[in-house]
């Protein structure tokens, strides 16, 4: 960004307070008023012979641009051709979501040492850093370069993610390579049982110590590894709650991302296949994978998540699209019809679908203008008691419902599941 | 006034040196010649308006008045209350320059502080060796036309300092 110098107003006042009390001291014939005036000559002339003669370019970046809630980055000047430049000042507007150290946004120095903002987001998301100004002084004050405005830098914030970590195995698992226990025997390493030899057994399973006590060769046995695949389902249909960053009051949508962008990272670290579903908002779908980098594109597609409703026609017939022998997790405040026939529906189909409330307790709704605010509280405790009914009846059809709560929140629900996965189950004749 | 309330102490010290200097400047004139009371306020309004603007037009006026009136006051003699109303001129000037950096939030860093001190007092030198100057050729026999060549080089410097701002000025 480029501008161009100007004489400072305190060089003009300089020049003519100095002019000034020469005229009037010659005028008067009064030496006494040019010994008033001498210290405005001597600043004038030094201003004047700091006239600048360079171009300066300045620009501003952050040092990071991908950062978690909570983190920061220092946002940096860089002034090229600035021989002429004694002082800086910059002014970096406010903006939702993003904390600013000095909290004023201002910061000024000499330019042998540019003065730095440093920049800490409070909410996930996409944020726009709000516009600065700069502006640049030669020495003695006599010109002054800008303001000149620098557009914002764009910032993608991921969800906080440190809070959730669970021992608990995933139910079902499916896949090649992974860590959870699969009911089937394999090349695992945790003991199951001992057995007699069977052609096709490893001779590196043989337990030599049972086998010369019976006589007979005899292998030790033991649950083969694998990992599984889990679907986040997130609800973006609505935020309910008021969000105050990652200090302050949560909403729905913030405990949903926060909550999904954690069991992610769990079951990434885990090495389990997970997949993301947004419903609502821009609608994105992730496939499943695993991996760090994986990790990474979950975590900035939950960044870029933004409330919105399904368009017509597709709310009715809401497909989550969830392949046999996942895990589904569904980060709902449940108060959307459509979210909750789609997660009836994994239901009856047998898959294993956890619930994750969302919704805070103390969440009000916006009271459009115009409306009375008695009736629309009556109206949202209306909709509460009919949320309750339907979590209940979530639960009545084996789906269980918990509220967000950090860390071991679904160790004894994916407990549950597991043991429940174990069991032989009875196949529906149709 | 809500802006006042979020300037941090050193910046409302300097609004305070810009609000009071010109005023006791005025004040240094000799005892005699005491200033009227409408010029006192006079400035006092200029001086509020400094305060609260200094890069506005009201700095200019108020330490230019301040000069007028000496000019006024002083007459052919050199009273040595020229040399604390010198520098009094001089610190409104300074202090008006500090606050001129930037948005009236922005705090003044330590370091820029103590430039600007060590500049007026590399300027304020002036005042004595030049009101030591005024003492010894006062009285003494003046050369012909010596005020006619005074008030021509004055204008000459007024000028050019005026052709090189407004010069910036059209190029920006």
């Amino acid at each position: 960004m480029t501008g161009t110098w100007r004489p400072t107003p305190a060089l003009a006042r300089a020049v003519v307070v100095a002019a000034l009390a020469a005229v009037a001291a010659v005028v008067s014939a009064s030496p006494a008023v040019m010994v008033l005036g001498a210290p405005f000559v001597l600043l004038a002339c030094m201003g004047l012979l700091h006239r600048p003669d360079s171009t300066p370019t300045v620009e501003a970046a952050l040092d990071h641009r991908w950062l978690h809630e909570g983190q920061g980055t220092t946002s940096r000047l860089t002034l090229t051709d600035a021989g002429d430049v004694e002082h800086v000042a910059r002014a970096m507007a406010p903006t939702p979501y993003v904390a600013l150290h000095p909290p004023t946004g201002l910061v000024a120095g000499l330019a042998d040492a540019v003065p730095t903002i440093e920049v800490g987001p409070r909410r996930w998301g996409r944020r726009v850093l709000g516009e600065e100004q700069v502006c640049l002084t030669t020495p003695w004050a006599g010109y002054r370069w800008g303001p000149v405005s620098l557009h914002g830098d764009a910032l993608r914030v991921l969800p906080h993610t440190r809070r959730f970590e669970s021992r608990a195995e995933t139910p079902r698992p499916v896949g090649l390579v992974g860590v959870n226990r699969s009911p089937r025997l394999g090349a695992g390493v945790e003991f199951a049982d001992i057995r007699p030899f069977r052609p096709g057994d490893r001779l590196r399973r043989i337990s030599w110590r049972v086998s010369v006590r019976s006589r007979e060769l005899h292998v030790t046995t033991s649950p083969s590894e694998e990992d599984s695949g889990v679907l986040l389902v997130l609800d973006a249909l609505g935020d309910h709650g008021h969000s105050q960053g990652l200090d302050g009051e949560a909403s729905s949508l913030d405990q949903s991302v926060r909550a999904a962008a954690a069991v992610a990272e769990h079951h990434i670290g885990a090495g389990d296949r997970v997949g993301l579903r947004v419903v609502g908002g821009d609608s994105g779908l992730v496939g499943y994978g695993a991996g760090t980098r994986h990790l990474r594109v979950l975590l900035d597609h939950l960044a870029g998540v933004r409330p919105g409703e399904l368009p017509e026609g597709i709310s009715e017939r809401l497909q989550l699209r969830v392949t046999g022998g996942s895990v589904v997790f569904v980060f709902s405040p449940m108060l959307g019809p459509a979210i909750v026939t789609a997660t009836a529906s994994l239901v009856q189909r047998g898959l294993p679908v956890v619930v994750i409330d969302t919704l805070p307790p103390d969440a009000t709704p916006r009271v459009p203008d115009g409306v009375d605010p008695r009736i629309a509280d009556l109206a949202w405790r209306m909709r509460r008691l009919e949320r309750d009914q339907v979590l209940a009846q979530l639960a009545a059809l084996g789906c269980p419902v918990i509220p967000w709560r950090g860390a071991g929140t679904l160790d004894d629900v994916l407990r549950r599941l597991a043991r429940r996965a174990s069991v032989p189950q009875l196949a529906a004749q149709r | 006034m809500r802006d006042l309330t979020r300037e941090t102490r050193s910046r409302l010290a300097l609004r305070a040196v810009v609000l009071v200097a010109p005023v006791l400047a005025l004040e240094a004139a000799r005892p005699d010649d005491v200033p009227h009371r409408w010029f006192v306020a006079l400035t006092l309004a200029l001086a509020v308006g400094f305060a609260a603007m200094p890069e506005s037009p009201f700095g200019t006026a108020c330490l230019g008045l301040v000069a007028v009136w000496w000019a006024l006051a002083a007459g052919d003699g050199v009273p040595a209350g020229a040399i604390p109303a010198a520098l009094l001129l001089l610190a409104a000037h300074v202090a008006a320059v500090l606050l001129s950096y930037g948005p009236p939030a922005l705090p003044i860093g330590t370091r820029v502080m103590l430039l600007w001190l060590r500049r007026g007092a590399v300027v304020a030198v002036a005042v004595p060796l030049l009101w030591l100057l005024a003492v010894l050729v006062d009285g003494q026999p003046e050369p012909p036309g010596i005020w006619v060549a005074g008030l021509g080089c004055a204008i000459v410097v007024c000028v050019v300092a005026a052709t090189a701002v407004s010069t910036r000025q059209e190029h920006a």
